[in-house]
């Protein structure tokens, strides 16, 4: 699958890796916009533990007070068609969205770094096969398939996060692939291999740390990408199925009822928006700490 | 300009795409085939009736079986069978019929999206490092970060209804025979369109930056020529090239984002057929028109590597 | 970007362009036709295309809604339900036995195309019914030699149609017969009371269809205008599939009342906010026909709250109740166990009963509806307003009582492991659904601290999983066909739908039910009915289901069009319309 917002600027790094890494951390805290939206990511997170032991109300708890009502001082932001609270509802919101988002990215790192380390490095027939299974759905629509996905599978979370990463992981191993098939070419793997080091450790000690810049990059652009998937998802129907709420089915029953209670589509909209940018302007500010050729 | 390597290379490309879309759709085929007959159950529909159902679409045949029909008929007579849901639907023309209506939207999504995107990129660049930068960067960082629905809530919100005085009409979907015209179809082409053109801002400002430290563009300012002439003529021309890079992505994007559109506007095109279909485990029909799109953006994708050629005289096949 | 000029962004409702041709005003009756419109068109969306409009193959409300505009039978269901011939030019002659009708019909029936309408037509529509054995077929089953027809194994395409011409009898109702042109007889096989309801029932089996036409294009004849041949006022002149549909008044129609709307265009859109937007704004005459009438809350809410609005909303009682239904038999054809089957005796009905008391029927009107598209089901099953409906407040299981809940809870199943792991399933295609089952599992929470998992499971596989007891707990509901009790009972429970077994949402059957059922519908509907109320009393006293709540449909009509309307079961014909001047 390719994606638009995924396209990375790939260069090989150079091999001094102590001072990159400091290099990149002092470029990323200058960075204003990236600081930003990690305090924000933070306490994205730090909401969405707390929404695992407390909410304002039972997130699930129907009829609390008027169904559609608009922000007051006992409900910050209102209530929903069924009179749920739309502030509790958003909190455990928050936890799918990061569960979704992260826990994506997670398994597309574990399914497709190594089949693209292997493939980039050992090339042969394996490195035929990926190429071509990643040439033939280049061109396929990820969503479409991610509903197919879903409709085979049924709609739950689980099965949107299979779905999601069975269209994505292909994108991590193209990235891979091409680290890998460039690296090897360098002095420091020859001497490696001249050195009797075994391929494992060629691969994991060596490459695979020289190609973490791009990988990190491509990994945390990924996840406001599997975010944004989910709500489309649950706007279409197969997303997460209630009453767990995700901000995309809030969105979805916001804007269905838009004309009437305007502020129920607000809230999850907001949420989702600021929390895509926070992840898209901290991928950023990586991808120009991790370039080199920016300048200092 | 066409050599015969890339005529060559054309051929190859069909073959390839021809492969690709009798893979996938084999795969989608086998994959929603393990649910055989749910479309055409209803609270009334029992017993024997449904048998004859089955019977009517062969879905009681065994999977190869059916599986050897469905290619043979799409290879032969381009059939891709009856809707399960609406008897007597004939799939091929439907999605036809439909492929132009979402082209039309796409095509002026797509329009919009490089249009704006480039004009914005261009400007980014020019400003680089004042508010005006900032500005359209962040604006565009904000688009790609809004779901399309959104963005198309509140314009309706904001067009269709709090300034209905003045505009004194519905931005639903009209159809105008076979094409419908731009006073319709701006709002869900902006939706469609807004989040892929803050990507191509992004891209154009990027390499735009580039190309501007280049030497040849040093050397046309010490010769004189008017910026606009330098930017439009030499610069631009070079900072097309990774906007054309990733111009399957975006149509990809854009079919992606069609189906979220079309639902919402209401527009009878391909991604609301899909959508709806899926909905209604009509699988005949999503198995038609997801061979559509593989077969569309494999073109797509051809034309590209095509445009390539024309933009780049470097590159040849 | 150069400036665009605000009159492009007007933009008016889906198919505007198509439908504005002038048309001269229609005939009409004469008898109040001052100001009519000089464009009698009538413009209105559905939310899905209709799946067939072959009488044969009809099972839909969109699909009968449509067609009963195009189609007639040999006698109808008039505004108020009550049956009044159609084709026929009076109510049938019944022998006292009440084994045979005699229908006489009229002699100036003809289809759209000229074909004149005898006898022969009847039969041949009726046969070829019964021979397809679509969803409605079983209204003909008490024909006599019906059990010979449902069995023959050609039931589509040319095959059936060549069977059909040469009257073989594997095709052909023993106990149809015409003795001339304009007469058809027919001998059932045991009494019915509930014959005449069933063939009245508009746009299904009963209907009649041209052969010549059929004969054809045997399965799609319906879906091209030259070929959509019917006797009805209307004939459709165009059909771009899943977008729109046109229908034209046929001139010299027959029946009555002479249309006087001229042309009818059908919009099919997807999403019930948009349309009801684009009626507002003008696009749409009225909104709710096609079998529609589910618009959401929010939307008649705001209608409700906008001045000049407000008048135009219609609100109606449909004939339709929805309830939770527990899975009672688990056996080899029914995979759900759980602790609500019969065979756990009274433990189970008692776990059953505070399942059904822990809910409050009334906050579920007011929460989920407002109380104004839903009214709880206080009466039995029957949806109020029908034959066979109980009474007000009389259905035990209708109660809301939470401390006997949990006490039942508490004495039945003390350590709770019995309702441990619950789940209920649901279709979420339609919206209303969703929230409800959100509701339940609230109340279940709250009142009886019991959690209860929500299965949502696409609809078609959902009638197809509820048919075979795969779910504990789950929705169901019931839209009646026709006002006669008969409709109900032999179709939810008991042998005739096929419980035990599969087929059958409840798995419910019991001699004594199979018994009474028999009786009642055997009798003529007056002495019928307090067998049928008993077959409720023993539906409640077993607690086989949980109540929930009648539906209320919503229309929405333009002050400017007359004659719209429904009664519970059908949108007022198209022929009734007029649309004055505005």
């Amino acid at each position: 699958m390719a994606t638009a917002a995924a396209v990375v600027a790939v260069r090989p790094i150079e091999p001094e890796q102590a001072s990159l890494w400091s290099d990149a951390w002092r470029r990323l805290r200058r960075n204003r916009f990236a600081l930003v939206a990690s305090i924000y990511l933070l306490l994205l997170v730090a909401v969405a533990l707390i929404s695992t032991v407390w909410t304002p109300y039972r997130m699930s708890a129907v009829g609390i007070t008027e169904t559609y009502a608009p922000p007051t001082a006992a409900h910050l932001l209102g209530s929903d068609e069924l009179g749920r609270d739309i502030l509790s509802r958003l909190m455990v919101g928050a936890q799918v969205s990061l569960i979704v988002g992260v826990g994506t990215q997670i398994l597309v790192l574990a399914v497709g770094v190594p089949i693209g380390l292997l493939a980039g490095y050992y090339r042969g027939w394996l490195d035929q096969i990926v190429t071509f299974i990643i040439n033939v759905f280049y061109g396929i629509p990820d969503l479409l398939v991610a509903m197919i996905l879903v409709f085979i599978l049924g709609p739950s979370l689980r099965n949107i996060i299979i779905a999601i990463v069975a269209t994505r992981w292909m994108d991590m191993a193209r990235l891979v692939r091409g680290q890998a098939m460039s690296l090897r070419e360098r002095e420091f793997v020859e001497a490696g291999r001249a050195a009797g080091a075994r391929p494992i450790k060629m691969l994991f000690g060596h490459i695979l740390p020289n190609a973490l810049g791009p990988i990190i990059v491509q990994a945390t652009l990924g996840i406001p990408a599997a975010i944004l998937f989910e709500a489309f998802l649950s706007f279409l129907g197969v997303g997460v199925q209630p009453p767990t709420p995700s901000w995309g089915s809030m969105a979805n029953e916001g804007v269905m009822a838009i004309q009437y209670a305007p502020h129920m589509v607000i809230a999850p909209s907001i949420a989702l928006s600021l929390t895509l940018m926070a992840f898209n302007f901290l991928g950023d500010g990586l991808r120009d700490a991790l370039d080199p050729r920016s300048r200092r | 300009m066409f050599t015969r390597g890339t005529l060559i290379y054309i051929a190859q490309r069909i073959v390839l795409i021809a492969f690709t879309v009798v893979a996938v759709s084999s795969i989608v085929f086998l994959g929603i085939h393990r649910l055989p007959g749910d479309a055409l159950l209803s609270e009334r529909l029992r017993g024997s009736a449904y048998q004859i159902l089955l019977h009517h679409y062969g879905l009681d045949q065994p999977l190869y079986t059916q599986y050897w029909n469905f290619v043979v008929g799409v290879v032969t007579r381009g059939d891709l069978g009856e809707s399960l849901v609406n008897r007597g639907l004939q799939i091929t023309p439907l999605v036809l019929r439909e492929l132009g209506v979402s082209a039309e939207v796409g095509g002026l999504a797509l329009l919009f999206t490089i249009g704006l995107g480039m004009v914005l990129g261009v400007f980014a660049a020019m400003r680089q490092n004042t508010w005006l930068d900032y500005l359209l960067t962040t604006t565009s960082v904000v688009g790609y970060s809004m779901p399309n629905f959104v963005i198309a809530a509140f314009l309706i919100l904001v067009f269709g209804i709090w300034l209905d005085n003045l505009t004194g009409g519905t931005f639903y979907y009209q159809l105008g025979g076979w094409r419908g015209d731009i006073g319709q179809l701006w709002l869900p082409a902006f939706a469609l369109g807004f989040p892929y053109a803050s990507i191509v801002a992004r891209l154009t400002r990027a390499s735009m930056l580039e190309v501007i430290r280049q030497d040849y563009i040093r050397t046309a300012r010490a010769k004189g020529l008017r910026e606009s002439t330098i930017i439009i003529r030499h610069a631009l021309r070079n900072a097309l090239i990774p906007v054309i890079t990733i111009l399957g992505p975006l149509v990809i994007g854009i079919i992606t984002g069609s189906v979220v559109i079309e639902n919402f506007f209401g527009i009878p095109g391909l991604g609301k057929e899909f959508a709806q279909s899926i909905l209604n485990r009509d699988y005949a029909i999503v198995i038609g028109v997801f061979t559509m799109y593989a077969a569309m953006v494999g073109l797509a994708n051809l034309l590209v590597d095509l445009a390539y050629v024309v933009i780049d005289p470097r590159i040849r096949y | 970007m150069a400036p665009f000029s605000w009159r492009l962004l007007k933009i008016l409702g889906v198919g505007a362009a198509l439908s504005l041709v002038v048309v001269a005003c229609g005939p009409g009756n004469g008898t109040q036709s001052n100001n009519l419109a000089a464009n009698q068109t009538l413009k209105f969306p559905i939310l899905g295309d209709f799946g067939t409009l072959d009488p044969a193959q009809l099972n839909a409300e969109t699909d009968s809604e449509i067609a009963q505009n195009v189609f007639n039978g040999l006698v109808k269901f008039d505004n108020n339900l009550n049956i009044v011939p159609d084709i026929a030019s009076k109510l049938p002659d019944v022998s006292s036995d009440g084994m045979t009708y005699t229908f006489t019909l009229r002699q100036d029936v003809t289809f759209s195309n000229g074909d004149k309408v005898t006898s022969k037509d009847v039969l041949y529509s009726w046969n070829r019914a019964a021979a397809e054995q679509g969803a409605y077929a079983g209204n003909l089953a008490a024909i006599k030699g019906y059990d010979v027809v449902s069995n023959n194994k050609v039931t589509s395409g040319a095959p059936l149609e060549a069977l059909l011409e040469k009257n073989d009898p594997s095709v052909t109702l023993s106990g149809l017969t015409a003795p001339d042109q304009y007469t058809v007889k027919v001998q059932l096989s045991s009494p019915a009371g509930w014959f005449l309801s069933a063939i009245a029932l508009e746009a299904t089996t009963g209907m009649v269809v041209d052969q010549n036409v059929v004969k054809n294009d045997f399965d799609n004849w319906w879906t091209k205008p030259a070929e959509m041949v019917g006797t009805g006022a209307y004939k459709m002149t165009a059909y771009t599939p899943k977008q729109s549909v046109d229908f034209q008044a046929i001139s010299n129609w027959w029946g009555s009342p002479k249309p006087t709307v001229q042309k009818v265009h059908i919009d099919i859109l997807s999403n019930a906010e948009s349309a009801i937007t684009a009626y507002e704004q003008g696009s749409y005459d009225i909104y709710g026909y096609g079998g529609y009438s589910n618009a959401p809350i929010d939307a008649i809410l705001r209608i409700q709250g906008t001045a000049n609005e407000k008048n135009q909303l219609l609100l109606h009682p449909k004939v339709r109740t929805t309830w939770l239904q527990f899975n009672l038999v688990h056996d080899a054809a029914r995979s759900a166990a759980g602790p609500f089957l019969l065979s756990g005796g009274t433990t189970a009905k008692n776990l059953r009963l505070a399942f059904a008391l822990a809910i409050d029927k009334t906050k579920l009107a007011t929460v989920v509806c407002h109380d104004i598209v839903c009214a709880p089901a206080t009466g039995g099953l029957i949806t109020k307003g029908l034959i066979g409906y109980v009474g007000d407040n009389t259905d035990p299981l209708a109660k809301f009582d939470a401390t006997q809940a949990k006490q039942l809870l508490t004495q039945n199943d003390p350590d709770g492991s019995k309702t441990k792991g619950l789940s209920y399933a649901y279709d979420p295609n339609n919206p209303i659904n969703t929230t409800v089952a959100q509701f339940l599992q609230d109340q279940w929470q709250t009142n009886l601290g019991v959690h209860v998992d929500l299965q949502p499971v696409d609809h078609s596989a959902f009638i197809k999983g509820y048919l075979s007891g795969k779910y504990v707990m789950a929705r169901n509901g019931w839209q009646a066909d026709y006002n006669h009790p008969q409709d109900w009972y032999d179709n939810l429970w008991g042998k005739i739908p096929g419980c035990p077994d599969a087929n059958c949402g409840s798995g419910y059957d019991n001699s004594a039910y199979d018994t009474l059922l028999a009786k009642a519908d055997a009798e003529p509907l007056q002495q019928a009915i307090p067998d049928y109320q008993a077959l409720g009393k023993m539906l409640e006293d077993d607690v086989t289901y949980v109540p929930l709540y009648y539906s209320v449909g919503a229309f929405l009509l333009k002050p400017y069009v007359r004659g719209a309307g429904t009664n519970n079961f059908f949108d007022y014909y198209w022929d009734q319309i007029q649309i004055l001047s505005h």
